[in-house]
């Protein structure tokens, strides 16, 4: 028999004005179990808890209901109350009589029959209850970032600023992301590089940060505090160690490639780095170009390399982490653009997408600098920008603003015109979007110093004409078509989620949205966490962002893996699902409902090893207690702790008439 | 038959499986039993026919110890194997442990007919068909390793009209306190015998919920309470599961008509979800531990 | 409440079990109580931490148990705590329900709504509305009938000893 104590709260007046706490305190004498029970003034008070804690330890008491506020309110200041006169603080529940009964009923006679109600509930419910231990976990003091662009670096330079340890893993050649791109930035017109390189290497010189380059995580397993990720660390036929990056190979390599750090423009070779900043500066072989691979002849690399650092039989190698949180910063995409037949792009050579711009524009791009266009290297006389290009657009882009374009544009029409003085430019927009901090000027300033010619309307044809582009389209403010013969058309195209983002966001077990950005908590007030504990995001892989909201962000979820990572261990609520491995029969409903992949399946074996049986195991760590898996279950093996299916039915059954 | 035989003689000559669950004549006159052959003499005894409405797929469950003797045959018929389907679903079998011997089919008899044995033929009546083969749409069964009989063409049915599909529409077209009742009428005779919950190969848990008193959720006494609890509990767990093998109907010694409960479910379940039908593929992850965000949610306010 | 003190009451009052999830709807009706606002007393709350923890069974015993309405309310959808628990158990509710209706439960008396933390007015205007409508509905006599016939019975084991 249980030995339950009931305590009816006064709270001033807020609940004995409609409700007779007196009458209440005293039915529940009889109920079942009770063995004391009292009304009080303020039980949250200092000598209302104390009195908790010495009536607990004079009668002995083995549960405790008291009937008061919202769970919500104190749950918790009674709980700890509770466990410190020594009673677990799970066998402990409120009875909500105040924000659910003594507020919203004004009829003293129906408040009291509610609350004799709630209270018998809570009292059925508390003599099931379970003592359970607070789970407590132990914390890798170590964090890993995914993708080294602008986000990831920003995230491991703060985390490492703190003294903890973080690896970057970045699937490319180099750290830098599309940031190291970009020529100028705006709303400053400062020099991408001039800020980016300096970020790279230092990063690069942290010792608290180490750089897995042209690197994936291909599985992660484990909970907040306690991942395990796997990282496969493709071949570079290169070591790393030993190269001094000279160059020498690269300008060796006979076999000349595309470069898709100049957007197919300019050329590398098959052993390269993408560009000459590049962080760490070690060139990798690209094995599909490379002729030694195709042929089995060449190894000039080999040859010619001073510390003998080329090794053509490198494998890729499986390196296996330890860390406690994890910042996803992955980047974006830009839309592919053959579904846009009507701006030709593909099709004549002289369109092209905004980021190809941007490496005619930087001085270390394939035109170094010099605005000349693809087809023929002459210098543009009149370009024509078009900015939305599968942004907004439901029917063949996606729904979403992309956010940076109406600011790249206009710096793009800025750019342009510095560099040809007696150029022109126009833009066909649907709205600026330009808030921000100086934004809005900045395109005043491409419009009233620039001369930049904005043109509310859409394109709706592009084609060639001699060497010229025929832009037609309409202005929809006058109402009038538009045609402009144009040298060179730029597509401010649509930023897009990473291609394979499901896959990773799969991977790492975070939700993703329907154009596959990876989904943050709270809109609003977890901007920056995921819905699984312990993984944060930072920048474009999230949502469009520019620079500064990226780095922003960055260092917000950089701040979140140190708050994280600053405990010695990590405490939870035992709120947890349980399998009864005797009745487990795996069907695997509750391992396909759970929303955290937080079950598993598990071999129950013999003495000797052998698999006798498989049944569902429950990681504590993960599973969050949302009792997805306990109503999925058929026969009721699963069941969530604290939420049992006897406790839930003694509450039923304590309304019945 | 003679062709399921021999290739059953194969199997178990050359060892490929330790037993072949399958049908042989009963010991009651237009019946037939499930069979067990363990030998190639056994084989022999091996049998196809309308009568043979058994649903042998629940020998490979756990309810019996088939499974662990080693690798098994099975004759199945085309709706068997859609159990089949939905027990690989369900993590309860690997296709590599069963030999499936198909059979066509062109339907068996209905649980109240007994056939005269000089009425044993491939054709059978339409009046005699039990009501799950007036919808069948696998005559040809989809999944075998070995296929007998030939010349059945799997009709094309449109999906959940028809047979007890009209039933089930009646039914649905009753006022409530009708639809009450007529299931309470049913019900009441509910004797809990649990031939039901025995007979269906879906019925797989080892400790069943009727079996806890730990809560009582399912009340033990067969009184209309209770036994409402248990045959909604059970539709509701068989929803979006159930291959209408009509197993429960045909055995429950009470006469409540189950398939139809079984088959408002099925019904329900491809009308609600994208037209999910338990039993025709493996792959897919079953309604109720999948979801789509739109979702029909016109009930929810 | 014991039978006396129903016979006692001079008016019947329904019986309405509400179900709802601990994030969404019950910080909703946390938050109606905060407001101050006011509505009919014949509500009980089971606190769950999910709507997809609730168990058709829990709707079932309700009705067994003397239930003349039953409330499910959780978090809008895109709004679960559990990221996903809402978009399944909508799924089960829409097979659940579909199972009641068939077998002749009464439908106006099983009510479903998302009611999220702010919408304390939501969750007043749901609770008066189901309330008013098992009113005009009267006591759900069909499960009661049956609860009195098997008590009746098990008078009658119980003479038989």
């Amino acid at each position: 028999m249980s030995r339950v104590g009931v305590f009816v709260c006064h709270c001033g007046t807020n609940i004995s004005a409609t409700v007779d706490v007196a009458k209440v305190a005293e039915e529940m004498k009889n109920q079942p179990g009770v063995v004391y029970t009292e009304d009080y003034k303020f039980m949250c008070s200092s000598p209302g808890q104390g009195k908790l804690k010495e009536i607990i330890d004079e009668h002995k008491l083995d549960s405790v209901v008291i009937a008061a506020c919202s769970p919500h309110m104190h749950e918790k200041t009674f709980r700890n109350a509770a466990e410190a006169a020594g009673l677990n603080s799970f066998k402990v529940e409120m009875a909500n009589i105040r924000e659910q009964c003594s507020w919203v009923h004004p009829d003293k006679a129906e408040g009291t029959v509610k609350s004799l109600d709630l209270t018998k509930k809570m009292i059925e419910k508390v003599r099931l209850n379970e003592e359970l231990d607070k789970i407590v976990m132990p914390v890798t003091k170590k964090a890993l970032v995914i993708g080294g662009g602008i986000a990831g670096i920003q995230a491991a330079l703060d985390i490492a600023a703190a003294g903890t340890e973080v690896i970057i893993v970045e699937k490319d050649v180099t750290l830098g992301g599309h940031m190291i791109q970009l020529s100028e930035t705006f709303p400053t017109l400062d020099c991408s590089q001039c800020i980016m390189t300096p970020k790279m290497v230092e990063a690069s010189l942290n010792p608290n940060i180490t750089i897995y380059t042209y690197a994936e995580v291909e599985a992660l397993d484990g909970y907040v505090g306690n991942f395990r990720a796997r990282i496969r660390r493709k071949a570079k036929s290169v070591v790393e160690e030993d190269c001094t990056g000279c160059g020498i190979c690269q300008e060796k390599c006979p076999k000349k490639v595309d470069n898709p750090f100049e957007m197919g423009h300019g050329k590398s070779k098959a052993i390269a780095v993408p560009f000459p900043q590049a962080v760490p500066n070690v060139p990798v072989i690209d094995r599909d170009s490379c002729i030694y691979y195709k042929t089995g002849k060449c190894r000039i690399c080999e040859k010619v390399c001073g510390p003998k650092c080329i090794d053509f039989d490198q494998q890729d190698e499986i390196v296996n982490v330890d860390i406690g949180a994890i910042v996803v910063a992955t980047g974006y995409d830009t839309m592919p653009l053959d579904r846009f037949g009507e701006y030709g792009y593909g099709k004549y050579k002289d369109v092209i997408d905004g980021l190809t711009f941007e490496r005619m524009a930087s001085a270390a791009g394939f035109t170094e600098g010099e605005m000349k266009r693809p087809s023929d290297g002459k210098t543009p006389e009149t370009v024509v920008f078009i900015q939305c290009v599968g942004s907004r657009d439901e029917s063949k882009g996606v729904s979403y603003c992309s956010k940076i374009c109406c600011m790249y544009s206009a710096k793009q029409t800025m750019l342009y015109k510095h560099k040809v003085h007696h150029g022109k430019a126009h833009v066909f927009y649907m709205d600026i979007r330009a808030g921000g901090k100086n934004y809005e000027e900045f395109v005043r300033r491409a419009i009233e110093e620039d001369d930049a010619n904005y043109i509310r309307g859409r394109v709706s044809r592009v084609y060639e004409k001699g060497d010229k582009l025929i832009v037609k389209g309409a202005d929809t403010l006058s109402g009038r078509p538009v045609t402009i013969e144009a040298d060179m058309v730029v597509l401010a195209t649509a930023m897009t989620a990473r291609k394979g983002a499901d896959k990773l966001a799969q991977t790492l077990g975070i939700s993703y949205d329907r154009y596959n950005f990876f989904s943050e908590s709270h809109p609003k007030l977890r901007p920056v966490e995921t819905n699984t504990a312990g993984i944060f995001l930072a920048g474009a892989c999230q949502a469009p962002k520019d620079v500064p909201e990226t780095v922003a962000q960055a260092s917000a979820a950089a701040s979140k893996v140190l708050g994280l990572l600053s405990q010695e261990t990590l405490k939870r609520e035992p709120i947890t699902a349980e399998v009864n491995e005797a009745n487990c029969i795996a069907c695997f409903d509750c391992l396909n409902i759970c929303p955290y992949g937080a079950i598993t399946s598990k071999g129950i074996t013999d003495r000797d090893g052998n698999i006798i049986k498989e049944v569902a195991e429950v990681n504590p760590g993960v599973c969050q207690g949302c009792g997805l898996c306990n109503a999925a279950c058929r026969s009721k093996t699963i069941e969530l702790r604290g939420f049992k299916d006897n406790q839930i039915y003694a509450e039923i059954n304590s309304l019945a008439v | 038959m003679e062709s399921l035989q021999s290739k059953a003689k194969e199997l178990i000559k050359d060892a490929s499986v330790a037993v072949i669950i399958g049908y042989a004549a009963g010991t009651k006159k237009g019946k037939t039993k499930p069979f067990f052959a363990y030998s190639e003499e056994d084989c022999e005894k091996l049998i196809f026919t309308p009568e043979c409405v058994n649903n042998l797929t629940i020998y490979l469950t756990r309810k019996f110890d088939f499974m662990k003797k080693g690798k098994v045959a099975i004759v199945a018929k085309g709706c068997d194997i859609k159990t089949i389907n939905v027990l690989i679903q369900e993590n309860q079998l690997k296709r590599d442990d069963v030999v499936i011997l198909g059979v066509s089919c062109e339907g068996v008899v209905d649980k109240d007919v007994i056939l005269d044995r000089a009425e044993l033929t491939a054709d059978l009546p339409e009046d005699k068909k039990s009501i799950k083969c007036i919808t069948c749409d696998v005559n040809t069964p989809s999944d075998f390793d070995h296929l007998f009989g030939e010349g059945v063409e799997s009709k094309a049915i449109e999906p959940m009209t028809g047979g007890i599909y009209d039933e089930v529409d009646k039914v649905r077209g009753m006022a409530q306190g009708e639809k009450w009742n007529f299931w309470m009428e049913h019900f009441e005779r509910c004797i809990k015998c649990y031939a039901c919950k025995k007979v269906c190969p879906l019925c797989y848990c080892d400790v069943c919920i009727t079996e806890k008193n730990q809560p009582q959720w399912i009340e033990t006494s067969a009184h209309e309470r209770g036994n409402y609890a248990w045959n909604i509990k059970r539709a509701m767990d068989l929803s979006g599961r159930c291959t209408f093998c009509g197993e429960c109907d045909r055995v429950c010694p009470a006469e409540i008509p189950l398939n139809l409960l079984n088959q408002e479910m099925a019904k329900l379940n491809y009308e609600a979800f994208d037209g999910y039908r338990a039993g025709y593929q493996t792959e897919e992850k079953p309604p109720f531990v999948s979801f789509k965000e739109d979702d029909d949610e016109g009930f929810i306010r | 409440m014991s039978e006396e003190k129903v016979e006692n009451k001079e008016v019947w009052t329904p019986r309405i079990i509400a179900y709802v999830c601990n994030w969404c709807t019950y910080g909703g009706a946390d938050l109606a109580g905060t407001s101050r606002k006011t509505y009919d007393a014949s509500v009980r709350v089971i606190k769950l931490p999910c709507t997809g923890r609730i168990d058709p069974l829990f709707l079932l015993k309700a009705f067994e148990r003397g239930a003349d309405s039953i409330l499910v309310s959780g978090c809008h959808p895109g709004d679960c705590h559990y990221n996903t628990g809402n978009y399944h158990s909508r799924r089960r509710w829409t097979a659940f329900r579909d199972l009641l209706e068939f077998s002749g439960i009464d439908m106006r008396r099983i009510h479903f709504s998302w009611i999220s933390a702010a919408e304390a007015v939501k969750w007043v205007d749901v609770v008066n509305d189901v309330s008013e409508k098992t009113k005009e509905l009267g006591p759900y006599t069909e499960f009661q009938r049956i609860n009195e016939k098997i008590k009746e019975y098990d008078g009658i084991f119980a003479e038989q000893g």
